[in-house]
C-alpha cells in the first residue's frame, strides 16, 4: 500500500482499515465457537463440484428483439447521436461570430450593431444584434425576419456592460429591422438606415450574403 | 428501453422545434394579419397579386403590411405604404434590369424612396464592371443610407458610382458608409465628407491592387 506513487492519505486510510476493532471478549469467544462448529466442506464435496459451474449458466435477463424492433432501436440510437451532434454544432456556430464583407459590421465603440458571421451552414448566417441601453428594462427586436412580432425576439442584457444582445440565424437577403426599447421603436444607431419611414420612424438594414468566407 | 424511448422522443421534439423555427425564418409568412378588416385585406391582396404577376418580389410588401400592424398604423396608411412600395419596386426593377435579384430590387426601391432617381440606379448598373455579375445590393443600401443622412442624392450617387466602377469590394463600401457617417456626426459638411472619403477609398483600392 505504501508504494511511492500512493498519496499519503491513501496509506492513512489503509492503516485505519487494518486496525482491529475493539469488541467485548465474551462476544468474541461466542463468535469463534459458532465459526468452529459450522460444517466445513469435505474433500468429496469439493471434488463433486469440480469442474465448477460454467458462468453462462448463471441466472440472468435475456432480451429478445424482433428484427423490426432491432432496426428501430438502431435508428433510435443513430438519431440520438446525430441529434446530439447537431445541437452541439449549431450551438457552437451561434457563438462564433466574426465580421464579413457585405455585412453591416460596426466598430465596437458604437452603441448598437448587427454583426454577421459565417456559420456551419452556407445557407444561413448567424447575426448578432447588440444595443447599448444600460437603463432600459426590456429590449426586443422586430423586423422582416420575425414578422414584426415584438414578443418573438427579446434581447438578453449583459449585466457587466449594459448591452442587450441576441443572435439569430438568418437566411440570405436584405432584412429590415428595428429595436423596441421599453415600448419605443428605434433604429439601430450603428447600421445602415432604410429610408422607408412610412409609419413614423426609420428602420435599419442588415444584409446577409449567404456565402461563407 | 423506456429511457431510450423517452430520450428519443425528447430529442425528436427538440429537432422539430428547431426545424420549425428555421423554416419560419426561411419562408416568410405570406398571409395578411387577421387584425385588418376584410375590405383592407382584399385591397392589399389585389396590390400584392399585381406585383406577383409583374414578377416583383412580394415579401417586402407582406413585411410592410406587418410593420404597419405592429406600429398600429391605421388601415388607409398601411394601404398607401404598400401601394407606394409596389410602385418603387416596379421602378427599381425597370432601372436595374430584368435580371436584378429580389434583394437588389428591394434595396433599389429603398434608394428611390430616399431620393435617388431611377436614372441613378441605371447608371450604377452600368458602372458595374462589364462581365461581372456581382450584386449591387450593398451599393444600393449605402446609397439609400447616405441620402437618408442628408447627403444630396446626386452627390451620393456620383461617389458610389465611382467606387463601384473601380470594383471596390462590398466590405469596403460598408466601411466607406461608416466613415462618412462618422464625419457627418463630427460636423463635417456632406460634400466635404463624401469627397474626402471617396478619394481615400480609391487611393486604398489602388494601393492594394497588384
Amino acid at each position: 500500500m505504501s508504494e511511492p506513487d500512493n498519496p499519503r492519505w491513501l496509506d492513512d486510510v489503509g492503516d485505519e482499515l487494518r486496525r482491529e476493532i475493539p469488541v467485548r471478549a465474551a462476544w468474541r469467544a461466542q463468535l469463534l465457537d459458532q465459526v468452529a462448529s459450522a460444517r466445513r466442506p469435505s474433500l468429496d464435496d469439493e471434488i463433486s463440484d469440480f469442474p465448477p459451474e460454467p458462468l453462462h449458466r448463471a441466472p440472468g435477463r435475456r432480451i429478445v428483439l424482433s428484427p423490426l424492433a432491432g432496426i428501430a432501436a438502431a435508428l433510435t440510437f443513430a438519431a440520438v447521436g446525430a441529434g446530439a451532434a447537431f445541437l452541439v454544432l449549431s450551438s457552437r456556430s451561434a457563438g462564433g461570430d466574426r465580421n464579413i464583407a457585405g455585412a453591416s459590421a460596426s466598430p465596437s465603440t458604437t452603441t448598437g450593431t448587427a454583426v454577421v458571421s459565417s456559420s456551419a451552414s452556407a445557407e444561413r448566417e448567424t447575426v448578432r444584434f447588440e444595443l447599448a441601453a444600460p437603463t432600459a428594462s426590456h429590449v426586443a427586436l422586430v423586423g422582416s425576419f420575425n414578422e414584426w412580432n415584438p414578443v418573438a425576439t427579446p434581447l438578453q442584457r449583459d449585466p457587466s456592460t449594459g448591452t442587450w444582445i441576441v443572435s439569430l440565424r438568418l437566411p440570405p437577403g436584405r432584412h429590415v429591422y428595428a429595436f423596441v426599447v421599453d415600448g419605443d421603436v428605434t433604429a439601430d444607431p450603428a447600421a445602415p438606415r432604410a429610408a422607408d419611414d412610412d409609419f413614423g420612424s426609420a428602420n435599419s438594414v442588415v444584409l446577409v450574403s449567404g456565402r461563407t468566407s | 428501453m423506456r429511457v431510450v424511448r423517452t430520450v428519443a422522443c425528447a430529442l425528436l421534439v427538440a429537432l422539430l422545434a428547431r426545424g420549425r423555427e428555421a423554416g419560419a425564418q426561411d419562408q416568410p409568412d405570406r398571409t395578411l394579419p387577421a387584425q385588418l378588416s376584410a375590405a383592407t385585406r382584399a385591397t392589399l391582396e389585389r396590390i400584392i397579386d399585381s406585383a406577383r404577376v409583374a414578377g416583383l418580389p412580394i415579401d417586402p410588401l407582406y413585411s410592410k403590411v406587418r410593420e404597419g400592424v405592429f406600429r398600429s398604423a391605421d388601415e388607409p396608411r398601411v394601404i398607401a405604404a404598400v401601394q407606394r412600395l409596389g410602385r418603387d419596386l416596379g421602378d427599381a426593377r425597370s432601372a436595374l434590369g430584368d435580371s436584378a435579384r429580389a434583394e437588389e430590387i428591394a434595396a433599389g426601391a429603398n434608394a428611390l424612396r430616399a431620393g435617388l432617381k431611377p436614372a441613378d440606379l441605371s447608371r450604377l448598373r452600368e458602372a458595374r464592371k462589364r462581365g461581372t455579375d456581382h450584386p449591387l445590393t450593398v451599393a444600393l443600401v449605402v446609397l439609400a443610407d447616405l441620402a437618408t443622412r442628408g447627403v444630396p442624392p446626386a452627390l451620393a450617387a456620383a461617389s458610389v458610382n465611382e467606387l463601384v466602377s473601380r470594383n471596390v469590394p462590398d466590405g469596403s463600401l460598408m466601411s466607406f458608409r461608416q466613415n462618412v457617417e462618422r464625419d457627418l456626426l463630427g460636423g463635417r459638411s456632406p460634400a466635404s465628407a463624401l469627397d474626402a472619403r471617396t478619394r481615400s477609398m480609391i487611393d486604398e483600392v489602388e494601393r492594394r491592387r497588384p
